[in-house]
């Protein structure tokens, strides 16, 4: 061995008293390209919590997960994606289906730190440091997961549709219902929204399988009335529909209208299999509109003798006198009552309580009641000379067509209201060959109808007046007519943040002669048939203010529908009797109920 | 009426005899609940009069110039008479029509008087009766005319 060979080793040791040649942090702030896939940034606002982004993801890299502070809410579960950057392999499949685009890449890629749980995070909510980063990967503009327009139902062109009372709407195709199925991203959030809490994504899911009798069981576990709900409900849940953040939302009523139009009346029995024992207790309902069946389908499946009181000669309530057949056929309508009362349901038709039978022999007789007696009294105008005999009701006008009787308004109707009474008794009006001009206080994004129904009577031909308050009504000179003032209106903002109010504008008055006026501003209950029940049950501006499962002050009795809540619509008069049912079951089983 | 002292007297009886008003037809009416609105309609007349003895003691009342919106609901409705078989919309009507006659009173004892601080009084009053008829008209623009 040589020398050098000997010493070369401590020669190494130079290196020690030397400047080191690696560098800790290789790449100093080097930034990503513009649109590079780095961190995750959430616009915690902007997003709903529909939990997309976790179902597409193949590495499982998110979680939906609380986030304190952020309560859930109609149209938001509160929930927000949470990364695990463990997992995460940045392929922004979640930015691309993000239904709100809220979620984005910033172009940061660097995070280093010793903590390896560290890399979790809630995007948009956790203070990351590329937070404020505006650049990064976005979807572009033109590039969907999702398909955003809604596939459109066919339906009567208006001219056909003024020919008669045959339904406007036709229902899907098959193929058409497929489609429309194929757009939803099974988010659920409509769920909440939807007062009867129906399991929409699961039979959304069935109708893309086309399983309609899976179908019609997930109707049925919360709404006996998903023939008529599927024509005319005030679909709620497809306001909330995430679907509707960047398109069209999912048409989750004509969904629900595909699977009942399937499955015939004669397969329900056999489909649903509602079978049980009965319990020996006896409920009456008074109503057969869509709360009091309701109520009758789920006590009757918990084996409830049950007894439905209805006034009127046939069931549905309003559904069967206040919507015309151009929107809800009758034999839809009856295929849903059928159904209920094919279970033993017993309908007392043309049998008012307080006048042909009294409500103390329904409190003596029953173990429990439900009133769901709906709205059937017109609001008064109560302005100068409404009292003219070419003045009546929006109902009277819809009673009377649903009885088969002509409504006699004449040539030209000017209907008074911006609720969906006033738009049937507007559309019916011109059905029966009228010119109908419709005069509404407030602003036409105000009317209270459903918004498929002011396009449809403004195509059928009904002039809409908006802003327009009638202060009169006085004789005209044709006796068979009648003149209405009205003044215009100017809208001033609320005080407290409310929707704007009309002022009337004394220098813009109008004199017009009809020959009828249909006075549609809404409608009241009649409780008088209570008795002195009424002073033990707790009311505020005419309607009844029900405690826990629609219970009332009397604890037998029970109340629902338009008479109990605020929306006055169909769904939630289902729920509301569902409701009632789970209740009265409670309150006479030892589950209890005070 | 010659001093604030007499005329805030004045104002205090008179939301006394609303007071007294709403208690009596509450008596009347033979729906339990609406004898129950009346009662709240008769509460709130009380707290008017609360705020005219505070104002009595000193407090400031509404300045003539704050200008309180005026929605008219009531200028075009029918007059209602208060009958046992009153339901919530006429009574909604009467309290409306008795703030608003109460702001005519004093808007007429203001534009008869020349004393400036009386005048002033009066409108203040009348300005008061104005934000109580407006809570009346909000109610019934809001429960009456939901749907118009």
């Amino acid at each position: 061995m040589s020398l050098k060979d000997l010493i070369s080793p401590f020669y190494v040791w130079q290196r020690a008293f030397q400047k080191p040649y690696t560098q800790k942090r290789p790449i100093e702030e080097r930034p990503g390209a513009p649109r590079y896939r780095g961190f995750h940034i959430n616009l915690t606002e902007e997003c709903v919590g529909c939990g997309s982004c976790e179902a597409i993801c193949q590495n499982h890299a998110i979680d939906m997960v609380k986030v304190e502070g952020l309560e859930p809410r109609n149209g938001d579960s509160g929930l927000r994606p949470k990364f695990d950057y463990g997992r995460c392999c940045w392929c922004a499949l979640c930015v691309d289906i993000c239904t709100a685009r809220s979620l984005r890449l910033s172009n940061h890629y660097a995070w280093v730190t010793e903590d390896p749980d560290a890399f979790h995070f809630i995007a948009g909510t956790d203070a990351m440091p590329w937070n404020q980063n505006s650049l990064g990967y976005r979807r572009d503009d033109d590039y969907h997961l999702l398909t955003h327009d809604r596939i459109e139902m066919d339906a009567l062109s208006p001219e056909e549709s003024l020919k008669g009372f045959d339904e406007v709407m036709k229902g899907y195709t098959e193929e058409q219902a497929l489609l429309e199925a194929d757009r939803c991203v099974e988010c659920g959030i409509c769920v909440a929204t939807c007062p009867a809490h129906m399991s929409v994504p699961d039979y959304i899911k069935a109708v893309r399988n086309k399983d309609w009798e899976g179908g019609l069981k997930l109707l049925y576990e919360t709404n006996p009335f998903s023939t008529t709900c599927g024509r005319i409900c005030t679909h709620r849940c497809e306001t909330d529909c995430v679907l509707g953040l960047q398109g069209t939302p999912i048409a989750i009523r004509w969904l629900k209208r595909a699977i009942a139009d399937r499955v015939p009346a004669e397969r329900y029995a056999e489909i649903l299999n509602d079978t049980f024992t009965e319990n020996g207790k006896k409920v009456a309902i008074v109503g057969a509109g869509p709360g009091g069946m309701s109520a009758a389908y789920y006590l009757r499946k918990q084996g409830y003798g049950v007894t439905v009181f209805e006034a009127q000669a046939h069931g549905g309530g309003m559904l069967r006198y206040g919507v015309p057949s151009y929107r809800l056929p009758e034999n839809q309508l009856d295929k849903d009552i059928d159904y209920i009362r094919s279970l033993g349901v017993d309908v007392r038709f043309n049998t008012r309580v307080g006048q042909d039978v009294p409500f103390s022999e329904l409190m003596d007789n029953h173990d429990a009641i439900f009133i769901a007696t709906g709205l059937s009294s017109p609001m008064k105008l109560r302005i100068d000379g409404e009292e003219h005999p070419r003045v009546v009701s929006g109902l009277k006008i819809l009673d009377d067509v649903a009885k088969g009787q002509d409504p006699g308004v004449g040539k030209r109707v000017a209907v008074i209201g911006g609720g969906n009474v006033a738009m049937d008794a507007a559309r019916v009006s011109r059905r029966v060959g009228a010119d109908v001009t419709v005069l509404y206080r407030r602003r036409i994004e105000d009317m209270p109808a459903d918004p498929e129904e002011i396009h449809e009577s403004k195509a059928e031909g009904c002039h809409l007046v908006p802003q327009a308050i009638p202060v009169k009504i006085k004789d005209a000179d044709d006796p068979n007519q009648v003149v209405i003032v009205w003044g215009e209106a100017e809208m001033v903002s609320d005080a407290k943040g409310g929707r704007p109010r009309p002022v009337l504008q004394e220098d813009r008055m109008h004199e017009e002669t009809y020959d009828t006026i249909v006075s549609a501003i809404g409608q009241g209950g009649d409780y008088d048939f209570m008795g002195e029940c009424l002073g033990s049950i707790e009311q505020k501006w005419g309607k009844f203010i029900p405690g826990a499962y629609q219970q009332t002050g009397v604890s037998k009795i029970f109340v629902g529908g338009d008479i109990a809540n605020s929306t006055a619509d169909a769904i939630s008069a289902v729920e509301d009797g569902h409701h009632a049912a789970r209740g009265i079951h409670r309150f006479l089983s030892e589950e209890g109920l005070q | 009426m010659n001093t604030v002292e007499e005329i805030l007297d004045f104002a205090i009886e008179r939301e006394q005899q609303a007071a007294d008003f709403y208690t009596d037809l509450a008596q009347k009416v033979n729906k339990p609940w609406l004898k129950e609105m009346l009662e709240g309609f008769s509460r709130e007349e009380m707290r008017h009069k609360g705020k005219l003895k505070s104002v009595k003691k000193g407090e400031k009342l509404l300045s003539a110039e704050q200008k309180i919106q005026n929605l008219k609901v009531s200028d075009y409705l029918v007059a209602v008479e208060p009958t046992e078989n009153l339901d919530f919309q006429d009574a909604l009507i009467v309290a409306m029509q008795r703030e608003k006659a109460a702001y005519r009173l004093y808007t007429d004892l203001a534009n008869n008087i020349d004393d400036p601080e009386m005048k002033e009084l009066f409108l203040g009053l009348a300005q008061e009766e104005a934000k109580h008829k407006l809570y009346f008209e909000v109610q019934y623009d809001d429960q009456i005319l939901k749907h118009n």
